[in-house]
């Protein structure tokens, strides 16, 4: 049956989307309706079929390979057209379209204004098709087209609104730094092949400590190319800005794409390639280090967003700094236990933040809102459980992946005790942006100028998703708890094994209790300043203004690229155009026509028209060869 | 192999000199009329090396060419003359070095 269902899960998404694609007309939206969310949630389905299928075997036997075909054969390179089913790709399956069938439910309702109805539902089933195959991927070349069809999906969708320059530029830059990822991955798989000779998951993994050898230089080098990749993929410095301004997508497709599934796509990828990692311990710390960097800088960065989607971006890149965190310190069990609880609460705060932004038609803007709890109450209560998720209050799910990703951290060495503090002074930073959106948008007076019109209550197509994600966000993480049960790092153990070193019961309860403190200061801080209307906070902005306008910019990274990559880019192409253009291309073709015509013109003098002078050049010229042929005889 | 009769030299002499009568009157002479005058005399130089080695190999292969060559240069006498005719008609004069052009 594994050999079967995995297919099928992965075709149904893509039948969808090749339906809606060529329906000769725009389809009937009950149509699209039917198409797109039955497709999803029926592959939901079989996803459950397989993880029960897989319950029911043990351990060691929970991995399937199956070969479609031989993809390519070149000497003794095989690559199969492969999927893997194993505890990993089906963890993550459960997360992509069970999210991904409430996300697309949701959309139903939230993309009803729009024209573009059809092509919205089929780049989403496109999306959900190429993450299932970025997943079930049994081998490199497959993770890479998947990693790439996404990368299109998102392109695609990011630049849904394309009369909107903004987001046609969104975009482009998304493409453009995705493709740098790709390239790392590319290169990755070449030395893979150079000195494996395979890209096949399990035989990469079995012979890479022979292969590549222990710290070897070709490790190191795979391990940071695959993370030039996952960088990418996921957002981490220097390779984030194009997610906050992937926002400019509608937020159904922030929720599911830049939030849920595809920017931790980078995450799985470190988590799949764990044998590699091990292998490659510089690689592995670096990970960690940028993801540090990353998770305390987002988070910096999000306290002053005014935008309420660009604070979800922005908290969406540090919390895959904590991912990063853990999976560069081999804490894959807990990288993927907090990518799954994350996926929870941060679909559930952007389906909420979608709320309210349908309700308000369109607007984004913190300034605008305010007071909104009683007025949207379905939005209010996911934003509120996915606020008091994201920060790590007990008893909601990231308290628990969090803090296991920090207790561990502290137990890992110096290098672990370093990101760990700096993780821990995030989890403070989470707290306060994130109650700092909660407070200005459903708390304090109605904005300037009231509302108007006033924001209209959604129907429950829009609430449910969100009160089941903020279900799941609340009681998700129930499923690990230190010191007692873990669910998911027992499941995952046999692919990515479990980390050597534990934190003792003594380390755990101090790392809770202090980054609990720490959030509730620091809720307490966003209640003093934003609880209340503008006036605290306009006081303090001002005072502030000159951190504040570094993290506006976010620490300069976009001026920097355009300073120094892009403009000179753009000079070379400049000089190129008026320089090496005219003299080379269009210089070369000029002359060739020039040469032409000069040679027939200079020869045109024989074409007279005398026929003496031809007949005497015919004669002539067989004189001549007449001479020659007797002298040669002789 | 007739030995009796004219010998295979006195033909090609003849022959020779005839093409060479025939090539110097189309280098040289201006009037299309001589210039066709002179092909023809070309042509004929041609059919009498053919007649002449026709009956040196006693064989009527040379002597049907001849007269395959002499329909085929009928055939272009008449182009020719009418060429001629239709020059003289456009009222220009009969001088092929002053007929460069197709365009009249």
């Amino acid at each position: 049956m594994l050999s079967v269902l995995p297919w099928i899960v992965l075709a149904l998404p893509l039948v969808a989307c090749i339906v809606l694609m060529l329906w000769p007309t725009e389809p009937d939206r009950r149509i699209t309706r039917v198409i797109a969310v039955g497709s999803v949630a029926a592959a939901f389905a079989l996803v459950i079929a397989i993880f029960v299928d897989l319950l029911g075997r043990d351990a060691e036997e929970r991995t399937e390979v199956t070969t479609l075909w031989e993809w390519a054969a070149v000497g003794d390179l095989e690559i199969n057209l492969a999927l893997q089913v194993d505890q990993l790709s089906t963890f993550m399956m459960l997360i992509i379209t069970g999210v991904g069938s409430l996300i697309i439910f949701y959309s139903m309702e939230y993309m009803e204004e729009d024209r573009d109805y059809r092509r919205y539902f089929a780049e989403m089933t496109f999306f959900v098709f190429s993450m299932l195959l970025l997943v079930l991927a049994a081998n490199y070349l497959f993770l890479i087209v998947g990693w790439a069809f996404v990368g299109l999906a998102s392109y695609l969708l990011i630049g849904y609104y394309y009369d909107r320059p903004s987001a046609v530029a969104a975009s482009k830059k998304a493409f453009v730094v995705n493709v740098i990822g790709d390239v790392g991955m590319v290169l990755a798989a070449f030395l893979l092949i150079r000195d494996l000779g395979t890209l096949e998951y399990t035989e990469v993994f079995a012979t890479a400590e022979g292969g590549l050898g222990d710290g070897s230089t070709s490790a190191e080098a795979v391990g940071f190319l695959l993370f030039v990749g996952a960088a990418a993929k996921s957002a981490q410095i220097p390779l984030h800005t194009w997610l906050p301004d992937a926002m400019e997508g509608p937020t159904p497709v922030s929720a599911l794409i830049h939030a849920a599934t595809m920017v931790t796509a980078g995450v799985y990828m470190v988590a799949r390639s764990n044998a590699l990692y091990e292998l490659a311990p510089y690689a592995a710390g670096t990970i960690a280090v940028v993801g540090a960097i990353t998770l305390f800088m987002a988070a910096t960065i999000a306290t002053v967003q005014d935008d309420i989607k660009r604070v979800l971006a922005w908290s969406t890149v540090s919390q895959i700094g904590y991912m990063m965190v853990a999976a560069g310190l081999g804490l894959y069990g807990a990288a993927m236990f907090h990518m799954m609880t994350h996926a929870f609460f941060k679909a559930c705060l952007f389906l909420s933040a979608g709320i309210v932004i349908h309700a308000m038609l369109g607007e984004q803007s913190l300034d605008r809102m305010g007071n909104l709890r009683g007025r949207l109450r379905a939005a209010f209560v996911g934003m509120l459980v996915g606020a008091l998720a994201i920060s790590g209050i007990p008893p909601f799910s990231g308290f628990f992946s969090k803090d296991e990703i920090l207790a561990y951290a502290l137990a890992q060495g110096t290098l672990g005790v370093i990101v760990g503090i700096v993780g821990i002074l995030g989890a403070g930073l989470t707290a306060f942006y994130m109650f700092r959106l909660v407070f200005r948008a459903f708390y304090g007076p109605d904005p300037d100028g009231g509302y108007n019109p006033e924001p209209h209550v959604t129907t429950w197509v829009m609430a449910a998703p969100v009160l089941i994600l903020a279900f799941l966000a609340t009681f998700a993480g129930w499923i690990q708890v230190p010191q007692g049960w873990k669910l998911v790092d027992d499941w995952l153990d046999p692919v990515v094994g479990t980390p050597d070193l534990k934190p003792s019961l003594g380390l755990e309860a101090a790392t809770s209790l202090v980054s609990v403190a720490l959030c509730v200061v620091a809720i307490g801080v966003a209640w003093w300043l934003f609880g209340h209307g503008s006036e605290r906070r306009l006081a303090h902005a001002k005072t502030l203004a000159r951190y504040r306008e570094v993290l506006h910019q976010g620490y300069y990274f976009d001026w920097a690229f355009e300073k120094f990559l892009i403009e000179p880019g753009r000079q070379v192409g400049a000089f190129l155009r008026d320089f090496m253009e005219p003299a080379a291309i269009q210089g070369s073709i000029r002359s060739t026509v020039v040469a032409t015509l000069e040679t027939a013109r200079g020869l045109s003098f024989l074409q007279a028209g005398l026929v003496r002078l031809y007949v005497f050049t015919m004669i002539a010229g067989l004189a001549i060869v007449g001479v020659i042929f007797i002298l040669v005889g002789t | 192999m007739s030995g009796s009769g004219v010998p295979l030299l006195a033909y090609l002499l003849v022959s020779g000199a005839m093409f060479l009568i025939g090539l110097l009157g189309v280098m040289i002479r201006r009037n299309p009329l001589m210039v066709l005058l002179a092909v023809e005399l070309m042509l004929n130089g041609a059919n009498v090396t053919l007649v002449g080695f026709s009956r040196f190999w006693d064989t009527t292969d040379g002597q049907t060419f001849a007269l395959v060559v002499m329909v085929v240069a009928a055939a272009e006498v008449v182009i020719g003359l009418g060429l001629v005719v239709a020059v003289y008609r456009q009222r220009l004069r009969l001088n092929i070095d002053e007929m460069t052009r197709l365009r009249g």
